[in-house]
C-alpha cells in the first residue's frame, strides 16, 4: 500500500483461522438510507466465509466494504472500521488500488476483458507494475484454476470465446495472478450451470489453503457445501420511512448454522418459515 | 407465519404422523405378545407374529419417505434434525416390533409346560413398564417434551433390576427339567423386554437431540458416570 506497510500477503496468510479482515460497528449508507448497520465480524485467514441472507439485506454492500469498492458509489458513506491485518483500510492515504490487489474480487457475471486469454491475466499484472516474464505467471495462474489444459493451445484467442464457466475461472485466475491475500466473490456461480458451478466450488476448496475467501451467495446449499464459516444477515424494515437496513444476525461455523442455528431468525430463514 | 416451503413441511409433518402411527402399532404388538405370554395362548401368539407385517410395512414406507425428503428437499436446521430423528425412531420401532415377535415365538414354544407364577408376574411387570416406556418416548417425541424424555432411564431401572434377578428365579426350578426348559425360554423373554426398554430410551435420546441440537447418550447401568440434566 502507498502509505501503510503491511506484511506480505503470502506470509500473513499462513496461519489458518487468524483474523485477516475485521469490521467493527460498520454502518454503510447510500445517501440517507442505511444499507447495513453496526456489523462487527472477523473474517478468518485460509477459510471460506459465506455471507447469506434475503435480497436487500446488505450482503454485497458488506462484501464491497472489504476492498473499498463502495468508494466507486458517490453517495456511499462508510462509518465504523474495516481493518485488514489490523490496518484501517479507510485511513487517509491508503491506496484503494493496492487494497484491491491484496483483496481481489470476482463478480456475479464473468467479466473478462475483450482481449486474449493471455492478455486478460497479463494486463492486470502490468497495471500493478509487475514486469518480467509474464508468461510464467500467466501459466501459473491458469494452472491454479485448472484452466491451463483447456486453453494452453489458444492463449491468443479471445477470452470471450470461452464458456461461461471457463470465463469465470479465467476471472479467478486474473484475480489470483496479482497474488492477493483475500478473494471476494459476489454470487460467482449464479450465471453458471451446475457442472460449471461444481468446478468453481471445487476450485474454491483448492484455493482455500492459500487464500481467504469471502463469498456472497443466494444459494444456501452452496454456502453449506463450500464454506467453513457462515454469516447470516437480514433486513430490518422501517415501514414509516420505507427503508430496509441490513443487520448481522448470526455468525458461526457453517455446520452449526445449518444443523442447529442459535438465532430463531436464522432458523426461520434457512428453513423457509417466516413471520 | 409465511411458509415458503409449505409442500416440504407438510410432507415432513405427514411422515412424522406416520411414525407416530407406527409407534402405536409396535406398542400394540408388544402388548399382544405379553398378553399371549401371560395367558399361555398359542392362538394369540400367532396373531402377534402376523401383526409384525403391519409394523414392517410402516417401516419400509417411512424409510422411503425419509429417503425422498433427503434427496429432494435438502433439509437444514430443525428440519434436518427431525428427519434424522425420524430415521432413528423408525429403526427403533421396527426393532420393538421384532422384540414383540420374539416374545410371541418364545411363548408359543413353551405352551403347556409347567411355569413359575413368580416369573410370570415379574415378566408381566417388566412388559407393562416396557410398553409404558415406548408410549412415553413417543409421547415425548410428539410434544417435544424434554423433561419426559429425560425421565425414560429412570423408568427403565425396574426392568433392569428384574432382568438381573431372572436367572435366580429360573434356577429355582432346576430340578424339574420341563420347568427349567420353560424358565430358560422365559429368561430369553426377559432379555427381549429389557432390550425393548433400551430402544425406548434410545428414542428419548433422539427427542432430546431434536429439542436441543446436541446429541448425548443418556446414562445407563454401563455408563453411570454420564449424567442427564434434570435427573442427576
Amino acid at each position: 500500500m502507498a502509505t501503510v506497510k503491511v506484511q506480505s500477503a503470502r506470509q500473513s496468510n499462513t496461519v489458518a483461522g487468524a483474523v485477516v479482515l475485521q469490521t467493527h460497528d460498520l454502518t454503510v449508507s447510500y445517501g440517507t438510507a442505511r444499507a447495513v448497520q453496526d456489523v462487527s465480524i472477523d473474517i478468518q485467514s485460509a477459510r471460506i466465509t459465506a455471507i447469506i441472507g434475503p435480497s436487500g439485506c446488505g450482503k454485497s454492500t458488506l462484501l464491497r466494504c472489504f476492498n473499498r469498492m463502495n468508494d466507486l458509489i458517490p453517495s456511499a458513506k462508510v462509518q465504523g472500521s474495516v481493518t485488514y491485518h489490523g490496518w484501517n483500510l479507510y485511513e487517509p492515504g491508503v491506496d484503494p488500488v493496492e487494497v484491491r490487489r491484496r483483496i481481489g474480487m470476482v463478480f456475479q457475471k464473468p467479466n473478462p476483458f475483450p482481449k486474449s486469454i493471455h492478455e486478460n491475466i497479463a494486463f492486470g499484472l502490468r497495471v500493478h507494475g509487475i514486469t518480467g516474464d509474464l508468461d510464467d505467471r500467466v501459466e501459473t495462474a491458469l494452472r491454479r484454476v485448472a484452466l491451463w489444459d483447456e486453453v494452453k493451445q489458444n492463449l491468443r484467442k479471445s477470452a470471450l470465446a470461452l464458456s461461461g464457466g471457463q470465463q469465470q475461472r479465467l476471472c479467478i485466475a486474473r484475480a489470483i495472478a496479482v497474488e492477493p491475500d483475500v478473494i471476494l466473490m459476489d454470487e460467482p456461480c449464479s450465471a453458471l450451470d451446475p457442472i460449471a458451478t461444481a468446478r468453481i466450488e471445487d476450485l474454491m476448496r483448492e484455493l482455500q489453503s492459500d487464500y481467504s475467501i469471502v463469498i456472497v451467495t443466494h444459494n444456501m446449499q452452496q454456502a453449506a457445501r463450500v464454506s467453513d464459516m457462515t454469516a447470516f444477515l437480514t433486513a430490518e424494515v422501517d415501514e414509516e420511512r420505507g427503508t430496509r437496513t441490513g443487520v448481522l444476525v448470526e455468525y458461526d461455523r457453517t455446520e452449526k448454522i445449518f444443523t442447529n442455528p442459535g438465532d430463531p431468525r436464522t432458523e426461520a430463514y434457512i428453513t423457509g418459515r417466516f413471520g | 407465519m409465511t411458509d415458503v416451503r409449505h409442500h416440504f413441511h407438510e410432507e415432513l409433518r405427514l411422515t412424522e404422523a406416520h411414525v407416530q402411527s407406527m409407534g402405536a402399532a409396535a406398542r400394540d404388538l408388544l402388548s399382544k405378545a405379553m398378553r399371549a405370554l401371560v395367558a399361555d395362548d398359542a392362538g394369540l401368539c400367532d396373531l402377534t407374529i402376523a401383526a409384525d407385517d403391519v409394523v414392517d410395512e410402516y417401516y419400509l414406507r417411512t424409510e422411503q419417505r425419509i429417503l425422498n425428503l433427503f434427496a429432494l428437499q435438502t433439509p437444514v436446521a430443525s428440519d434436518l434434525r427431525l428427519l434424522t430423528v425420524l430415521l432413528h425412531v423408525n429403526i427403533h420401532l421396527e426393532r420393538v416390533g421384532d422384540m414383540g415377535v420374539n416374545i410371541a415365538k418364545l411363548a408359543k414354544l413353551v405352551t403347556g409346560l409347567p411355569r413359575s407364577p413368580t416369573v410370570v408376574a415379574h415378566l408381566e411387570e417388566m412388559g407393562g413398564i416396557a410398553i409404558r416406556m415406548v408410549e412415553a418416548a413417543m409421547d415425548a417425541f410428539a410434544r417435544r417434551d424434554l423433561e419426559l424424555a429425560y425421565s425414560l432411564p429412570r423408568m427403565d431401572e425396574p426392568i433392569d433390576r428384574l432382568n438381573r434377578g431372572m436367572l435366580d428365579e429360573v434356577l429355582r426350578g432346576a430340578d424339574d427339567r420341563r420347568l427349567l426348559e420353560w424358565g430358560i425360554r422365559m429368561s430369553m423373554v426377559s432379555r427381549q423386554i429389557e432390550r425393548t426398554g433400551d430402544h425406548a430410551v434410545d428414542i428419548a435420546e433422539q427427542v432430546a437431540f431434536l429439542a436441543t441440537g446436541e446429541f448425548r447418550e443418556f446414562g445407563d447401568a454401563s455408563h453411570p458416570e454420564i449424567g442427564i440434566r434434570g435427573i442427576e
